[in-house]
């Protein structure tokens, strides 16, 4: 097993003080992920530096940051995938949510836009927390999720595990504060394909028509490419275009 | 809670950042450019057709201008500005009604090399008179 | 205080109508370039062949159609960029309509142009 002499350029920014980049080496196994780095800067060589990390397997979606400039999950990026063996590595925060400090960004106005499909799942205590300093701020008020009689809890499967990495690349998130962004759409998509009631993919398909909706997306594709799960947010998009048109035709034809 | 939030005129400028982007971007970033300078050139083209008020000395020697090579040269740039334009244009029409979205790095790649092509014969029918 | 994405918005048709008219203008340039470019002799009408050419009906007609097509496509297009400024809901329906305008007053210069020509 060999050792790594690893630099790494962290983006760092307290409230009050200018964004710059710290520069720190530590020694990591050459199988190592770049969070191991990062926990050991935070360990070795300076308790401010604050992130996100939990799972360590591409699960939960917190660590989610950008590797010289590329939007990656470091709980699953190898050294000897992301690293060229000598240059420093930079690590950013992602694009588009405001910086909290560090490494953190404000994730409510993502919580909000997932919200609005009902695709969280929020605990009581968790749902009377205020959110923060977007200009759309609000309290979401989570929709309570009826359990058939016989059963006490369920599964929910779909790829997306809210990591936020899809509206950091996209293009649109970055100057539309009001865009539903793609990982809001793709879970429209998937709500509407859980349910069977006409009424509730009605307003899901209306969630997504709206000026930031669907039509706000400029078919660059950056989410879809960026996405760690497979979600192809991009392709939900397109298929939600579609569906939405159609409607729209079978609408006018019976009329 | 601080925060770091770019002012809106900065914000609106962020689409155009292309660097280390894939494909998709790039395309995205060329139909906007192209179409930026195709809406300047649409009132350029109303202008100059509005040379056609002051009668026919001021309009042929507009014609006689226009067939000056740097002229010529400059509607070559305005045909590769349209293909690139309408082509991509294609793509983004197409993909977002579900169609061909799988295949959307290679529909561009395609729908370029028509572009390009395009352009090649159209110059050579520009400058060959 | 209403989770702002869970609200319905106003259903949006702008980009339909932007690849509706890119789509006509994919037709209409083609035909305006043929017309204009290879059935003209050496590529270029002198005044008098431009007269001659706007008096033929179908030609008004088609020219009449590419100049809406075009500006519809051209408003449409710089309403999708200036979106990106972060408008709040007013000023994005003041813009709308002073683009509206912008493109109802270049068909009638259009217009107005093509008519002090023929005549």
């Amino acid at each position: 097993m060999t050792l790594l002499d690893v630099t790494l350029q962290i983006f760092r920014y307290k409230p009050g003080e200018q964004p710059h980049y710290d520069t720190f080496t530590v020694q990591v196994e050459d199988t190592a992920h770049v969070i191991d780095a990062i926990d050991k800067v935070w360990a070795e060589h300076d308790h401010t530096l604050t992130f996100r990390r939990a799972c360590h397997h591409s699960s939960c979606g917190s660590c989610a940051l950008r590797i010289n400039g590329v939007e990656k999950l470091p709980c699953i990026a190898r050294f000897s995938e992301v690293w060229d063996g000598h240059s420093p590595l930079r690590l950013d925060p992602l694009r588009n949510f405001p910086i909290v400090s560090d490494l953190v960004v404000d994730v409510s106005g993502f919580f909000q836009r997932m919200s609005a499909s009902t695709m969280t799942i929020t605990r009581d205590a968790e749902s009377t927390l205020p959110l923060s300093v977007d200009d759309l701020a609000a309290v979401v008020q989570p929709k309570a999720v009826e359990l058939p009689d016989n059963l006490t809890r369920f599964n929910r499967f779909e790829n997306c595990i809210e990591c936020g990495i899809c509206m950091s690349a996209c293009p649109t998130m970055a100057v539309d504060n009001k865009f539903m962004g793609p990982a809001g759409l793709a879970a429209i998509y998937r709500a509407c394909q859980k349910t069977d009631d006409p009424n509730e993919k009605a307003h899901l398909l209306a969630l997504a028509n709206g000026e930031h909706g669907v039509w706000r997306c400029h078919s660059a594709f950056e989410c879809t490419e960026a996405c760690p799960q497979a979600v192809d947010p991009a392709g939900k998009i397109m298929a939600l275009r579609r569906e939405i048109t159609a409607n729209r035709f079978k609408k006018t034809r019976r009329s | 809670m601080a925060n770091l939030e770019y002012p809106k005129v900065r914000r609106a400028g962020r689409w155009f950042d292309v660097r280390r982007r894939k494909l998709g971007m790039w395309a995205y970033a060329l139909n906007r450019i192209t179409g930026i300078g195709l809406v300047v050139y649409l009132y350029l083209h109303l202008a100059v057709l509005s040379l056609l008020l002051r009668g026919p000395r001021s309009w042929d020697s507009f014609v006689s201008l226009a067939r000056a090579p740097y002229f010529l040269a400059l509607d070559v740039i305005l045909l590769a500005g349209i293909l690139i334009h309408g082509l991509n244009g294609l793509r983004v029409t197409l993909t977002g009604f579900d169609v061909g979205v799988k295949a959307q790095k290679a529909l561009f790649g395609a729908l370029m090399l028509v572009a390009v092509v395009a352009l090649g014969v159209a110059a050579l029918m520009i400058f060959g008179g | 205080m209403e989770n702002p994405f869970a609200q319905e918005p106003r259903a949006s048709s702008s980009w339909l109508w932007q690849v509706i008219t890119g789509v006509g203008l994919v037709l209409l340039l083609g035909l305006h370039f043929i017309a204009n470019h290879f059935i003209a002799k050496g590529g270029l009408r002198d005044f008098a062949d431009v007269v001659a050419y706007l008096r033929s009906p179908i030609i008004l007609v088609l020219e009449v159609l590419f100049l809406v097509v075009v500006a519809t496509h051209a408003m449409l297009g710089m309403r999708a960029l200036l979106l990106d400024f972060g408008l709040s809901e007013r000023a994005e329906r003041r813009l709308s309509q002073a683009l509206t305008a912008v493109g109802v007053l270049t068909v009638g210069y259009g217009l107005w142009l093509t008519w002090v020509i023929i005549h």
